[in-house]
């Protein structure tokens, strides 16, 4: 080991290193115990997450606005150069590794009672703590191609994660699709790093993007930066849903709703956000731009998306995106802080949102199984008035849908207000095409408060609409026991503001700002500090008491269901449809015809020559059998004749030995004669 | 007067009877007695050329000395024949084909 910084205690990186290998340990530990469905592997999992939270609470009391810690090792070495392997702590990775432990947590347990009664719980849990391992790892290492390998062993465990029923087909279609999605924007993120590591000879990340970053001092070719960025950016785009690369999210809601709470919209789908963090040095100024109408162009699209869609994950998965849309944008205009302020703040109210999510799930499948009905647990037009029967959820329901509409209060409202101002003065400097970035990310928020409000207000306000259809059904539904209870409280009380900022209501003195600001004078330079965060309040509140009026008071009117934009956000933009006719179709098309080339050509070609090789061993054999093996046959046959013959000379009857005898003699007699 | 000539056609006669019998007889004392025959017709041979040799009579003391000799062999033969059919309770030469291959 050496320390880039001297420092005298480096009991901080143990403990560091502890939280990493605590959950691979735990996953090691549960591979090992016997049984499908062994009830002590929820624990093992859950005490391994439980003391690396501790521990990520440690390092990060111990990192938080102090010296950066780095420190490594030798890895290998390939003729002159070497490559280090180590941990880097600064403030960024120990907030993550500290955010990531603290929602793992709460998932954890909530697991052990969800997926209690399936067969494959032990699986369930291995998965879990190896997913828990790779994300850790991913945000502690200080090496690009070790960053690289858990980048990849997240979207392993992720992709074992949505597929976990694999019994049902569309689980297996969704996982197919998020691991080749993920693929794409991997080998984007692979190539940005060898052109990083050809020109820099190093892939340490201090090196390249620290203080005295590589990336900054020498230019390399502008062609080349823009391939790397571009690389940079299809990584991001695949892990964090950004368009064009998301549409595996939505898909990935098959797997267990616990799961969807941690990985799809809490922790690994913020691993793009983080990525740009890391690698934010290298991009320039028109970069960041493009990134910033991309995120923006996400944020709205998904945003329009989840307005008219009915499954309650999916609404869910397409706020995500859409929220992802936000950080994105947000370090495309600047906003780097705030940026990772929302994507902390949004891991916690998102995760409670989903968890929320799979509680109600439950309940209707238990009513769904008491009833024998036939309709889809998710579908939120068979909800309803589920307030009084599920009063916990309904409130942290209403908590997390608070914080995620930025409401004043919430921690919401801190982060994402703050990239709104921050989008419109970024906006200032640029010309009046650019404005359209801030408007549209605020309609986006708008939207959200739409949705949300009309998410809420099916799921848990009026009466339950199954009812109406089968008015004798047995209902009998509660909240569910300690396990669900503790992690909803745990995760509703980081919705609010206490946990970020002293002052509820200025987000420039929120410590994580604060900790993570990258040379940007945080003052309230002009009049948007103060307008925005007023006028998105007052217009949120509207569109929710809109969307309250609507859907449970039906005083205003209800919007068709037909159209062209209703069609458009219904089908989500065509965009599946779009793939699928212009890409998938293609390469199905291509990849029959190769199989058929294969099946027929090939094959066939193949089969010729070994009929011809059957038919020349076969008259071979022919040869063999009736000729060569005739022949020897023919002469054994003239032997044994004339052998046959001779015997019968030696019939052992006296007379005819005599009488042979006398022919002889007699032969002889008149052979002399003559 | 009987001519040497008649001599010989009896003895060749006698010869091929008894050629006959050995060959063709499923009795083995009726080959012995085809044995005999032949014997004989060799010594009435012997005896007829005698007539040529009027001094010494070689001829006829050779024929004696056959008889003789075919009296033992004879009595031989019959032990033959007795043992042989103690042992397989027949004298049919065909049946005793110990001889064969």
């Amino acid at each position: 080991m050496n320390l880039t910084h001297p420092y005298e205690d480096i009991t901080t990186v143990y403990y560091a290193l502890a939280a990493v290998l605590l959950p691979l340990f735990a996953f090691l530990v549960n591979v090992c115990l016997p049984g499908k469905r062994n009830k002590i592997s929820g624990w093992v999992s859950t005490l391994a997450i439980l003391i690396s939270t501790v521990l990520s609470v440690l390092v990060f009391a111990g990192i938080w606005n102090r010296e950066p810690l780095h420190v490594q090792t030798l890895w290998f070495t390939i003729g002159a150069t070497k490559l280090y392997a180590g941990i880097l702590l600064n403030n960024l990775s120990a907030l993550m590794l500290l955010l990531v432990s603290l929602v793992a947590l709460p998932v954890h347990i909530y697991s052990t009672a969800y997926m209690g009664h399936d067969e494959n719980y032990k699986r369930y849990f291995s998965y879990l703590s190896f997913f828990c391992f790779s994300m850790l790892a991913l945000v502690v290492v200080d090496n690009m191609f070790l960053f690289y390998a858990f980048w990849e062993l997240v979207g392993f465990s992720s992709y074992l994660l949505i597929g976990f029923w694999f019994t049902k087909s569309k689980a297996v279609q969704a996982n197919k699709k998020a691991f080749i999605m993920n693929r794409i924007g991997d080998v984007g993120l692979l190539v940005a790093i060898i052109i990083l590591f050809t020109y820099y000879h190093t892939a340490d990340i201090v090196q390249l993007f620290g203080d005295n970053a590589a990336v900054k001092a020498t230019q390399i070719s502008a062609l080349w930066q823009s391939i790397a960025c571009v690389g940079i950016f299809l990584g991001v785009a695949a892990k964090s849903a950004q368009f064009p690369l998301h549409t595996w999210l939505p898909d990935a809601m098959e797997g267990p709703t616990s799961v969807s709470a941690l990985i799809h919209a809490a922790t690994m789908v913020a691993a793009g956000v983080f990525l740009l963090g890391r690698v934010y040095p290298m991009f320039n100024s028109a970069e960041l731009d493009i990134l910033a109408i991309i995120g923006c162009f996400t944020a709205f699209m998904a945003a329009t998306i989840a307005l008219t869609q009915n499954d309650l994950k999916r609404i869910l998965a397409y706020s995500t995106i859409s929220q992802l849309g936000f950080m994105i944008m947000a370090m495309g205009i600047g906003a780097y802080a705030s940026s990772l302020f929302h994507l902390a703040t949004h891991a916690f109210f998102k995760c409670l949102l989903f968890l929320i999510a799979g509680i109600v799930i439950h309940q209707m499948q238990h009513i769904k199984d008491d009833n024998n009905l036939d309709i889809d647990p998710q579908d939120i037009q068979h909800m309803g008035g589920l307030r009084k029967k599920l009063p916990v959820t309904f409130i942290a329901a209403v908590i997390g849908s608070l914080a995620l509409i930025g409401i004043p209060l919430t921690s919401g409202y801190l982060s994402k207000d703050g990239i709104l101002v921050q989008a419109f003065e970024w906006s200032d400097s640029k010309s009046w095409v650019y404005r359209l970035v801030p408007i549209f990310a605020l309609l986006a928020g708008l939207l959200t408060a739409f949705y949300i409000a009309r998410l809420i207000v099916k799921v848990f306000f009026g009466e339950l609409r199954l009812l109406k259809h089968h008015p004798h059904l047995k209902i009998h539904l509660g909240d569910g026991g300690w396990q669900y209870r503790i992690p909803l409280i745990l995760l509703a009380i980081c919705c609010f503001f206490p946990l970020f900022s002293i002052n509820p209501v200025i987000y420039e003195q929120s410590w994580i700002v604060g900790g993570l600001k990258q040379n940007i004078i945080l003052d309230r330079l002009d009049i948007y500090h103060t307008i925005i965060p007023v006028g998105a309040t007052i217009l949120n509140v509207f569109v929710m008491y809109f969307a309250y009026n609507m859907y449970v008071k039906r005083k205003t009117f209800a919007f068709p269901q037909t159209g062209f934009l209703y069609n458009l956000s219904y089908h989500e933009w065509y965009i599946d449809k779009f793939y699928n006719t212009v890409i998938v179709k293609p390469i199905m098309a291509l990849s029959k015809t190769a199989s058929w080339f294969d099946k027929y050509v090939i094959d066939g070609f193949i089969n010729l020559l070994k009929n011809t090789v059957l038919i020349l061993s076969k008259i071979a054999a022919f040869i063999d059998k009736y000729i060569i093996d005739g022949l020897l046959h023919l002469l054994t046959a003239i032997v044994q004749q004339i052998g046959n013959f001779a015997r019968n000379f030696q019939s052992g009857k006296i007379q005819y030995y005599l009488f042979s005898m006398l022919v002889i003699v007699l032969a002889l007699f008149i052979y002399f004669l003559f | 007067m009987i001519s040497m000539t008649d001599f010989l056609i009896v003895s060749a006669a006698l010869f091929c009877i008894g050629l006959y019998m050995v060959v063709s007889k499923n009795n083995a004392i009726q080959i012995l007695i085809g044995i005999e025959l032949m014997l004989n017709a060799a010594v009435l041979n012997l005896v007829a050329f005698g007539k040529f040799d009027r001094f010494t009579n070689g001829g006829q003391m050779f024929a004696l000395f056959a008889i003789v000799l075919a009296a033992a062999t004879t009595a031989v033969a019959l032990a033959i024949i007795l043992n042989v059919y103690r042992r397989y309770k027949t004298i049919d030469p065909n049946k005793v084909d110990k001889l064969r291959d």
